[in-house]
């Protein structure tokens, strides 16, 4: 099975292994994720401004080109799949917009004439998640384990995108599980903690980065109390934020102690034997943990 | 104790609509039960909590909602749309209120300055989600 895989801006630039990984653990699940060929920027954040349609452009554009892509595509359905959840929140909104306001999806479609481009309003968003949940399915998943990541004690980040709002939601927001019982799947500990979906302070990093830290600090914080000695997360900007301002935080005195953030497909591929090699999109240096238990 | 005289007349009923109009959202049905704000991860940094500026739109008191930093403060995650009993699109409020500014002020943060060191690591995201935040461009 093949996806029309939308990787947004942040997979190509710091978030790297993120793509990497899910690539090649997407070959070997055989739910293998293919890059579209042309694609833009969704804009990040949707507008909640009921009047602006400027904004919901870029996402319908995407979902257009995706479309032609699956045209392509053999062996695959009308699905277009993201990694970052931001991308997958936002794209997941304006799709569910557009189809109930056939106004709305016909004005855009306008401004996409000119590069012969249409939406048809019939294409599903999925998170990748959602495709190893649904599709693969975890028992799957558990069947090609080749190193269980035993000792691998793992905090699951939500972060704000993938269980908000309803429209864009994977998993039931106040109790998500998918990110639990793939952990499990992958023979890691899971650490239940309470501040699975506190959000990190978002895009307040350019310019509060006090907001930010706050943030951090509760939430990091908050799985060590618990024992966790790693954290997962699905997103880019909560991942920076995460791993970035522990080190400022490290820096000041604040904290002693840091932990690692890794994306959930960076542990999928270490349980599935796929050698991890590059770390540079890392500020919190993983290899420590990592060689402790003998999974690098 | 001090009283406020409490006046609703034509700059107040527009200011409220025109929020309506760009939340898409009615103001009066909150029923101030707090939820919001009690989710919001972010009260303790607001000057006016989510519900307050809720309630000081529903009486249309625009200097008030105009100054307050919260808006400014939310970062968009959408928890209090979620948890609002009465279904309404909290996040929307807040996000109206940044519009209404920003329709006028269309910089609220000055791109050209975001530079050095720090920028040049910034996620994407980070930078294109602020701009779109904080700028009407
Ligand atoms: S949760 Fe909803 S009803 Fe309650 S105060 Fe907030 S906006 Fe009003
Ligand atoms: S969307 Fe804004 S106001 Fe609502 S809970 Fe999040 S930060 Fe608070």
């Amino acid at each position: 099975m093949k996806y029309s895989y939308f990787p947004g801006c942040n997979l190509k630039t710091n978030a790297k292994e993120y793509e990497h990984t899910a690539v090649e653990v997407s070959k070997i699940l055989d739910a293998e994720l293919v890059e579209m060929p042309v694609f833009n920027c969704c804009g990040t954040v949707h507008s909640m401004a009921s009047d602006n349609t400027m904004r919901r452009i870029a996402p319908v554009r995407i979902l257009s080109r995706s479309e032609e892509h699956q045209k392509e595509l053999e062996d695959t359905n009308n699905t277009v799949v993201t990694l970052c959840s931001m991308c997958s929140s936002t794209l997941k909104v304006v799709n569910e917009e557009v189809k109930e306001d056939e106004e709305m999806l016909q004005k855009i479609n306008w401004q996409l004439e000119r590069d012969n481009l249409k939406y048809s309003g019939h294409s599903e968003v999925k998170h990748y998640l959602e495709i190893l949940r649904d599709e693969v399915g975890f028992e799957e998943i558990v069947k090609k384990v080749k190193k269980q990541l035993k000792g691998m004690k793992v905090a699951s980040y939500y972060g704000c995108m993938l269980l908000h709002p309803d429209k864009a939601k994977i998993d039931d927001s106040e109790t998500p599980t998918v990110m639990e019982t793939l952990t499990l799947a992958l023979g890691a500990e899971v650490v239940d903690w309470p501040y699975f979906k506190t959000c990190c302070g978002s895009y307040h990093v350019v310019d509060k980065e006090d907001i930010v830290n706050n943030q951090i600090l509760k939430i990091t914080e908050g799985a060590k109390k618990r024992g966790a000695n790693a954290i997962i997360t699905a997103c880019p900007l909560c991942a920076y934020n995460l791993d970035s301002q522990q080190v400022f935080l490290q820096k000041k005195g604040i904290i002693k102690e840091t932990i690692p953030i890794f994306y959930f497909t960076q542990l999928m591929a270490i349980a599935l034997g796929i050698k991890l090699e590059n770390f540079e999109d890392h500020h919190v240096d993983p290899k420590p943990l990592l060689k402790s238990l003998g999974l690098i | 104790m001090s009283f406020e005289y409490i006046k609703i007349g034509k700059e107040e009923k527009e200011f409220i609509s025109k929020i309506e109009d760009i939340s898409g959202q009615n103001l009066y049905a909150c029923y101030q039960c707090g939820k919001c704000t009690a989710g919001c991860s972010f009260s303790n940094q607001m000057d006016l909590t989510v519900n307050q500026v809720i309630h000081r739109l529903q009486l249309g008191q625009k200097e008030k909602v105009l100054s307050a930093k919260s808006p400014w403060v939310c970062a968009s995650c959408l928890t209090c749309t979620v948890r609002c009993p009465r279904d309404i699109d909290v996040a929307a409020i807040m996000e109206s209120v940044r519009e209404y500014i920003l329709r006028y002020e269309p910089e609220r943060i000055e791109r050209m300055k975001v530079t050095g060191e720090k920028a040049k690591n910034l996620p994407n995201i980070a930078l294109v989600g602020s701009f779109r935040k904080n700028t009407e461009l």
